[in-house]
Formats: structure tokens, C-alpha cells, sequence
């Protein structure tokens, strides 16, 4: 990646900039004052008293030996430098030669007391003074220099008493964070898109590929994400593929033992015609009886397959349960009536959410089961009823009993569908058999 | 009867006997391997058996064809192919659907119900019990005092809707839907008393139906 794209260079550009920038912040804040405010500029230069006090003491010294004439000249021209000080000087006799400007409370002859009037007056006052011998020689007198703290004091860089600076410095300070909160906004922005890009599925369940632009670590995520849902697309293919195959096999196997299947029947049936022995004729019924056991298993084998790979189709609908009973058991009565078997029908309107396909070929599995292995019995009911505010169908049978090892054989796959079927419908069953018979109760799922 | 049957199948093996089959039952049979010509035989057609997997067109394409050009000759689709997706795009445009491997008598007990229900049963006379029934004229006679019996038209096409469903248990739902044309409701009577009105008319002993048989709970059967 270039590191020019890597959010991680960016976010330290921006740390590392706010750290530059910050200390000129604060002269940048005067930058204005200095260049429009002439006041500002007049007090500039007493700021720096250590500079001032230099000033004064190489002034002094340089003083040394010269005439009241020559130091009075050079006094007034250093006042035209520094025009808000008050300069004077006292020589060594301790008479006040100059005094610029004109000032009362300086005392023209010092003697003792009134060096001390001064004295605390200073202590106390308002004034910054510096008080230098003239070439460093009491005995040639002193010069004072004086200027009011209010020009001496520096800039003031308190955000409490400068209300300004105070708004300066907030919006400084705001405009970084509103810089990092204008990054992590992009950032999150571009990872909620992402989020909701992940989590929308388009077509084939699968989500839609991201339009990638940028080539920094969210870009990279982006292009990562890309390539699974390209993967994701060409497994959901190949399983799609495998899946068609895998039912088209299945379809062919079951086509292909049809086949035969028929022609066996069909040439059994030819042979019941002709005149055979008893032994014979039961051969012959139990030839055809297997027959049926076969194409029944690869018709449960197909759905089965069908049903737990999810491609059996299922439209549920309010369906009249009564009408459904009746028309299923009505189908199969004259086979029940053929076996002897004694069919009763216990009936209530009900509605069911079901699908009446599946609903029918339940009870096609169910009532094959009964045919086949709970012959004995002779009895077939099937009651819609309400038992516990529930209403369950109930369908029931005087056979041996399922723990008969005939019905475990071939029942399995049958039971099975039933039970797929009626969990994708969102019902339930219970079985409850014994050696007198069996009951299987359908019921909702609450 | 001699009704006309054109089967197409390509296994030979079971071509060759369902066709000796059918012919052993007295019906004309034209065994076609594929779906080729086939138009030729169809104005002479009353029924047609149609296997779904043919060489070239597939039982599917023909049976449409078949149907769109000859919508009144039924077509019964025979089929290996047991998916419920088979059986629904078969009933599109076939009258009927029977998987492999089937059992001839039910095969041809449904070819009857085809027939009788796209009326291609030529023969117009059937004799049940004491009764004589010419369907074409609507006449009923009973011979033991060679009396007609007039019935309703609700009544006779009650009694018809029977006779076209033969040995096949009807529901009250099915019986009044096809008669009266609207969905039925559970607990209407008016079947009911229709029913005690014909058996009164038909039957010997009316307490004690022989004809019109009651299946409890179920519906109603008339066997032939």
C-alpha cells in the first residue's frame, strides 16, 4: 500500500501538524495587534525591563567624566527612544540637573530624607525604576529611569483576563477537533457503508460487491470483501450445479428402476391370467406385492431427497381440514374396503395453515403404512378433534404396534417425509404405540 | 366399447405389452414410439397415453400441442417421473397423471373415468340394478314394471354425476360443486334432501339404499 493512502500516515499528519502549529499559535494571535494597534507598538519596548535596566546601566557608564551639558543632551535624546519613561538625573552634589518631563514629586536638592520619600515611594508606587551611578562612581551622582508597570507589564496571555484569547484559543482548538471529526466522520461513514453494503444480501442471498475508489485500509477491506463475495458467488454456484446434478441423478436412478418396474407388474399381471399352480399364484402375489413396496420406497426416496435438500415446493394456505380428511380417506377407502378394514370418520370444521399437497401425501404415507403393516387390525380411524384447546388430528390404527419389526423396515423413510413435511409447516406429531395399535396425533405448533 | 387409444411410449417392452395389454380389454390401440406424426391419428382418437420421456420432443411439448389443437380428447400422462413439479406441469394440460410403475386395472379404470367424462363412451345404455338408463335421451326405466321414472334435472344430474364416476367414492364437497356449481358449506343440507328425493325415486327399498350406497362420513358411491 502507499503510504501516502494509509489512514494511519494521515491521522499523524494531523497530530503531528496541530503539535507544530500550536506554539505559533500564540504569536500569530498578536501578529494583528502588532501591525494595527500603535499603542501596542509604543509599549513594545518596555516589555523587556532586564533589557531596560541594561540599557540604563551601559548608559550610565557611558556618562563617566562628561559635563552637566553633555549628560543632559544624551538624556534628552535617549527620552525621544523611550518618551512614556520619566528620566532624571541628580549629580553628585545632589541637585537634580534634568528632569524630563517636568516632574513635581522629584525633590530638586536631595538630601537624606527625601532620598527615602523616594525611595518609598517607589517601594510602593506604580513605576519601574532603575537607578544607576553615572560611570559607575557615586561620587559623579545617579540616574533614574522610570516607567508605569502598566507599560512594562507583558502581554497578557491570560485567557481569563483576555476575553479574546480565549475565543482564539477555543477556535484553534476546535478547528482540530473539527479536523479529526471531519476524518473519523469520513471514516465511519465509509465503514457503516460498508456495514450495510455486508449486510443487504441481493440476489441468491448473497451481498452485492462494493464500488472500491479509494486504496487505503477501508479501501483494502473493501476489495477483501470483494473477493469473498466473489468466492461466496462461485461456491453458490457450483452448489447450485452439484444440486441440479445431484437431482437429476436422483430423478434418472428413479426413472431408470421404474422402468423395469413396470415391466415386471406388467408381465406379473399377464401371469395371473395364465392357469398356475397355488404355489404359483403366490409367488405371483408376492411378486407384485414387492412391487409396490419398491416404486413406494423410490417415490419416499425421491421426496425425501427432495424435501431435505429443500426443493420440494411448499404453499401453505387456510385449507378446510374436514374437506381434506375426507377427500384423502375418500381416495382410499376402496382399498381399505377391499382389505376388510372397517374405516371410521370422526369430523369437525377446522381450519389449518397448511399446504394440502403435503397435507395429502402425509396421509397417503400414513395410510400406507396402516395397509401395509397394521393389516391385522382391521381398523382405520381418523378423528379431528379438540382436546386442551388444541385441535389435533388424530389417526389411528389396531395393528400389532410400530416396535413390530415389519413396520421399523419399511416405514422409515415414509415417516420420515412425514415428519420434514410437518416441521416446515410448523406442526408437530406424537406417536403412541403399542401391541394393540397405534395412534399418530397431528397437531399445530404453538 | 372399442374406443380408440393412442399410446405413446418408447420402451418397447413395456409398449408392447401395455398396448397387447389394452387390446386384451377391448379397446383399439395405436402404439406410437415417438411423438412424430402424431397428429395424423389424433381425429380418430379418444384418449391419449402419453409417456413423458420420448426421444425428441418430450411428453411434455406434445401433450400441449396435443391438447391446444384437440382440447376435447383427454390426455392421461404416464410417467417414471414422480416429482410433484412433474406431476403439476403435467396437469397443466393432461387430464390425468399416473406414475410408473401402475397397475393395469387401475390404468384402465382411470382411461374409463377419462372417457366417460369427455363423453367418449359411445354405448349411451347402462344397467344397474332393476334400472335402465339411457343417458343421451335422459330416460330411466324401470324394469320391473317398465315404468319410467321422471326425475328432477337437479335430481338426474346428481344421478349422471354418479354414473360418470363410477365404483369411485364422490364427496358431498365434489357432488355439490360439480352439480351446483358454488363451493359447498358444511352443514348445508340441500344435498341431503336432493339424495332422499332420488333414492326415494330409485332405489327398491329407499331405507335401505342399494344403489346410491352411503360411505359414513365420507360421501357417496354408485358402483356398476
Amino acid at each position: 500500500m502507499n503510504l501516502r493512502q494509509s489512514l494511519l500516515v494521515r491521522y499523524l499528519l494531523i497530530i503531528t501538524a496541530a503539535l507544530i502549529l500550536w506554539p505559533f499559535a500564540l504569536p500569530l494571535y498578536y501578529v494583528p495587534e502588532y501591525f494595527f494597534d500603535n499603542d501596542f507598538k509604543r509599549k513594545v519596548i518596555y516589555m523587556d525591563t532586564n533589557k531596560i535596566e541594561r540599557m540604563w546601566y551601559q548608559q550610565a557608564v557611558s556618562f563617566d567624566k562628561l559635563d552637566v551639558q553633555q549628560i543632559n543632551k544624551k538624556i534628552i535624546a535617549l527620552h525621544n527612544k523611550y518618551p512614556e519613561a520619566t528620566m532624571l538625573w541628580v549629580s553628585g552634589t545632589g541637585k537634580t540637573e534634568l528632569i524630563i518631563p517636568k516632574h513635581i514629586n522629584i525633590p530638586t536638592q536631595w538630601i537624606y530624607h527625601s532620598t527615602i520619600e523616594f525611595m518609598k515611594q517607589n517601594a510602593s508606587g506604580d513605576q519601574f525604576t532603575v537607578i544607576e551611578y553615572i560611570g559607575g562612581d557615586r561620587n559623579q551622582g545617579f540616574m533614574i529611569f522610570q516607567v508605569p508597570f502598566v507599560l512594562t507589564k507583558p502581554v497578557n496571555m491570560s485567557v481569563i483576563d483576555d476575553k479574546f484569547l480565549l475565543i482564539y484559543d477555543l477556535v484553534i482548538f476546535a478547528s482540530f477537533l473539527f479536523i479529526s471529526w471531519l476524518f473519523f466522520t469520513k471514516i465511519r461513514k465509509r465503514l457503516v457503508k460498508l456495514q450495510t453494503a455486508m449486510t443487504q444480501s441481493g440476489e441468491n442471498g448473497i451481498p452485492d460487491q462494493l464500488e472500491v475508489h479509494e486504496q487505503d485500509e477501508i479501501g483494502q477491506l473493501g476489495q477483501a470483501f470483494n473477493h469473498m463475495i466473489e468466492d461466496l458467488k462461485s461456491s453458490k454456484e457450483r452448489e447450485l450445479k452439484e444440486e441440479s446434478l445431484r437431482k437429476q441423478l436422483i430423478t434418472n436412478i428413479s426413472h431408470d428402476l421404474r422402468t423395469p418396474l413396470t415391466v415386471i407388474r406388467g408381465h406379473s399381471h399377464s401371469l395371473k391370467k395364465e392357469t398356475l399352480s397355488p404355489r404359483g399364484q403366490d409367488s405371483l402375489l408376492l411378486i407384485e406385492n414387492k412391487v409396490d413396496v419398491l416404486s413406494q420406497l423410490l417415490e419416499n426416496l425421491l421426496s425425501y431427497t427432495l424435501l431435505s435438500a429443500g426443493k420440494y415446493p411448499m404453499h401453505k394456505e387456510k385449507t378446510d381440514m374436514l374437506r381434506a380428511v375426507r377427500s384423502s380417506v375418500a381416495s382410499w377407502y376402496p382399498v381399505f374396503e377391499k382389505e376388510g378394514f372397517e374405516v371410521q370418520l370422526q369430523q369437525k370444521i377446522w381450519i389449518w395453515d397448511i399446504d394440502p399437497k403435503w397435507f395429502n401425501r402425509i396421509m397417503d404415507n400414513l395410510f400406507q403404512n396402516i395397509l401395509r403393516h397394521a393389516k391385522a387390525g382391521q381398523y382405520v380411524g381418523v378423528q379431528l378433534i379438540e382436546r386442551d384447546h388444541k385441535v389435533l388430528l388424530v389417526i389411528e390404527d389396531r395393528g400389532p404396534g410400530m416396535n413390530v419389526s415389519s413396520y421399523e423396515k419399511g416405514a422409515g423413510i415414509g415417516l420420515s417425509i412425514i415428519s420434514i413435511m410437518l416441521k416446515e409447516m410448523n406442526f408437530d406429531w406424537e406417536i403412541t404405540s403399542s401391541l394393540n395399535g397405534t395412534k399418530i396425533s397431528l397437531f399445530e405448533k404453538n | 366399447m372399442n374406443n380408440k387409444l393412442l399410446y405413446m411410449e418408447d420402451d418397447l417392452e413395456i409398449g408392447s405389452w401395455l398396448s397387447a395389454d389394452l387390446k386384451q380389454r377391448g379397446f383399439k390401440v395405436i402404439w406410437l414410439t415417438s411423438g412424430e406424426n402424431v397428429a395424423e391419428y389424433m381425429e380418430e382418437t379418444d384418449l391419449v397415453i402419453l409417456d413423458i420421456m420420448l426421444p425428441g420432443l418430450d411428453g411434455f411439448s406434445i401433450g400441449q400441442r396435443l391438447k391446444m389443437d384437440f382440447p376435447k380428447t383427454p390426455i392421461l400422462l404416464l410417467s417414471a417421473r414422480t416429482s410433484i413439479e412433474d406431476k403439476l406441469h403435467g396437469l397443466h394440460f393432461a387430464d390425468d397423471y399416473m406414475t410408473k410403475p401402475f397397475h393395469p386395472d387401475e390404468l384402465v379404470a382411470r382411461v374409463e373415468v377419462l372417457l366417460r367424462r369427455f363423453d367418449k363412451i359411445s354405448q349411451h345404455f347402462i344397467q344397474l340394478s332393476h334400472l335402465h338408463i339411457y343417458k343421451n335421451q335422459k330416460r330411466i326405466v324401470d324394469v320391473r314394471s317398465n315404468s319410467e321414472i321422471l326425475l328432477t334435472a337437479k335430481q338426474f344430474h346428481i344421478f349422471d354425476y354418479f354414473l360418470c364416476h363410477p365404483n369411485q367414492i364422490l364427496t358431498k364437497e365434489q357432488i355439490y360443486e360439480a352439480v351446483w356449481g358454488e363451493s359447498y358449506i358444511e352443514g348445508d343440507k340441500t344435498l341431503m334432501v336432493h339424495i332422499r328425493h332420488l333414492r326415494e325415486k330409485i332405489e327398491q327399498d329407499p331405507s335401505n339404499p342399494q344403489i346410491i350406497e352411503t360411505i359414513r362420513g365420507i360421501g357417496y358411491r354408485v358402483r356398476q
